[in-house]
């Protein structure tokens, strides 16, 4: 069950990703990014991170892409681009998707594919980790490292941040 | 831009780069480079126009995907040893993805095409920056690297620099194009010491950031950015025309100057390991370096352009920017080389 549940997942994260990479307009860009970036925080779910499917479930997806969403609805053209409003974006999409059917196909028809990384069967889907040999759960004692001894690496990300803001203004403000 | 802003993005520029090179965690590099290529943005579009927009946006991509090469290195290396030092030594396929996403943070050359572009779309200072301060944290991390980079393929790499860097730059007019090809050429020959002598190359990184600083001011000086108006320099500023034609000697490399010391060193240092086809061959296309440098001294200091008579008077007494060491920067750029024997000091 594990098994087919990470493997739907993934067909349907690359399925995000070939959506945005066929190029349609950014507010649809942004509706594959949503799904990928969803379908990607259940797949880390299931590799046993549920709070850091949690933190980027809210904040990658419920904080940035709403922002990117409204950005894009603000700003782009009054006749947006849809996957199926030009044959170029159609036929780059239905292109990926064919190439991923066809693989998809391939892995569970033949269970060992070796292009450029190698699956051996749907095995490596399944998840292994066992939770209950530890004490506490690794997501813990990281997130606890980063405000202990990790003091350095939360300024430091925090100041990244920070700088992020403020350069993404700085370029965007115009003259 | 706000001098706090700037003050802020600045000290963000120069923060990245020392997380990269004192850091011994890759997470932390791979941080340190983040935020060094996002807080060298705004710095590259200090002047606010589509050119130099463009210019940035380029750089971004290709930094971008450099950083992504180097986390997807970093990943497979923790899979594969299960650690995050830096001081452990790769397994060749990681060195291999590492090496290709640091020579396309350097621009070495089957990465190269993104320099001359950046390069000519920003503001000279920027492009001092770009050419000079950036080439720091990669080139630390390629040093930490140095006994597990695989040499055929940054051999191969830096033969390419090398020859695109001279034969790049050959037709060039434009001042900030022919300081990134040679910028290209100058870090084939530091990559291609590296698994060697990675001492040499820090010489020539040190030496090739001297000389380019050097020259970038004295651009600054007359906001200089094509041949053409290099060439009205003798009018302006009669005693820099001997000093660019002695840096431009310098940084081709004429042996009594400072340019020269880092080539001299590493063909040494080849020949040493009993290669010498190589260095013959780096020797050999440094010459097309040599030559397009020779061009602008010729045109600046060594002929008048035919202009007229109005032009060879000089009516007007521009302001010239201000340059902040200009001249020990030019003793430096040239008369280093007696220094060498300190050398020995450094082994």
């Amino acid at each position: 069950m594990m098994t087919y549940i990470v493997f739907i997942l993934s067909s349907i994260f690359v399925v995000g990703f070939v959506g945005f990479s066929s190029k349609p307009s950014p507010i649809y860009g942004g509706v594959g990014l949503i799904v990928s970036g969803g379908v990607g925080c259940g797949i880390v779910m299931s590799f046993s991170g549920s709070f850091l499917g949690l933190m980027v479930f809210l904040i990658y997806l419920g904080g940035m892409m709403v922002v990117f969403g409204y950005t894009t609805a603000m700003a782009t053209e009054p006749y947006p681009e849809v996957w199926v409003s030009s044959k170029v974006v159609l036929g780059a999409f239905l292109l990926g998707l064919f190439m991923e059917v066809v693989l998809l196909l391939y892995v569970l028809k033949e269970g060992d594919v070796e292009l450029v990384l190698e699956f051996n069967d749907l095995g490596d889907w399944v998840v292994y980790d066992v939770e209950d040999f530890g004490f506490v759960s690794k997501e813990v004692v990281g997130i606890s490292a980063l405000y202990s001894y990790g003091t350095w690496l939360v300024v430091v990300t925090g100041w990244s941040l920070l700088v992020g803001v403020v350069v993404i203004m700085e370029i965007t403000r115009g003259n | 831009m706000n001098p706090l802003i700037f003050t802020m993005i600045m000290l963000t520029v120069m923060l990245g780069t020392m997380i990269v090179m004192t850091s011994s965690h890759w997470l932390m590099v791979w941080i340190g480079f983040e935020m060094n290529m996002l807080a060298i943005i705004p710095i590259l579009m200090k002047k606010y126009n589509p050119r130099s927009m463009e210019a940035s946006t380029k750089y971004f991509l290709t930094q971008a995907t450099a950083s992504m090469l180097l986390m997807l290195a970093i990943v497979i290396n923790l899979v594969y040893s299960g650690q995050w030092s830096i001081t452990k030594p790769l397994d060749p396929t990681t060195s291999i993805i590492m090496t290709l996403a640091l020579a396309m943070k350097l621009g070495l050359s089957p990465f190269h095409f993104w320099v001359p572009e950046v390069a000519q779309g920003i503001k000279l200072s920027s492009g001092l920056i770009l050419l000079t301060w950036q080439k720091l944290a990669p080139m630390s991390i390629l040093y930490q690297l140095s006994p597990t980079l695989n040499t055929n393929l940054l051999l191969t790499m830096s033969m390419m620099s090398i020859a695109i860097g001279g034969w790049g730059g050959l037709n060039q007019t434009q001042l900030r194009k022919i300081m990134a090809y040679s910028s290209i050429a100058h870090m084939g020959w530091m990559t291609a010491i590296m698994t060697y002598n990675p001492t040499m190359a820090l010489l020539n990184l040190a030496i090739y950031i001297l000389l380019t600083t050097t020259t970038f001011v004295m651009f600054m000086l007359n906001s200089t950015t094509t041949t053409l108006s290099l060439s009205h320099t003798w009018n302006k500023t009669p005693l820099l025309t001997t000093a660019i034609l002695t840096t431009m000697l310098s940084l081709g490399g004429l042996p009594p100057l400072s340019g020269f010391l880092p080539k001299w060193m590493i063909i040494q240092e080849l020949t040493k390991n009993d290669s010498i086809i190589m260095p013959t061959t780096m020797a050999i296309t440094a010459l097309l370096n040599l030559y397009f440098y020779m061009r602008l001294t010729y045109s600046t200091s060594l002929t008048m352009f035919p202009s007229t008579n109005n032009m060879k008077i000089k009516w007007q007494f521009g302001h010239l920017n201000p340059t902040t060491l200009l001249a020990p920067l030019i003793i430096l750029s040239t008369l280093i080389l007696p220094l060498s024997p300190i050398l020995a000091l450094l082994e």
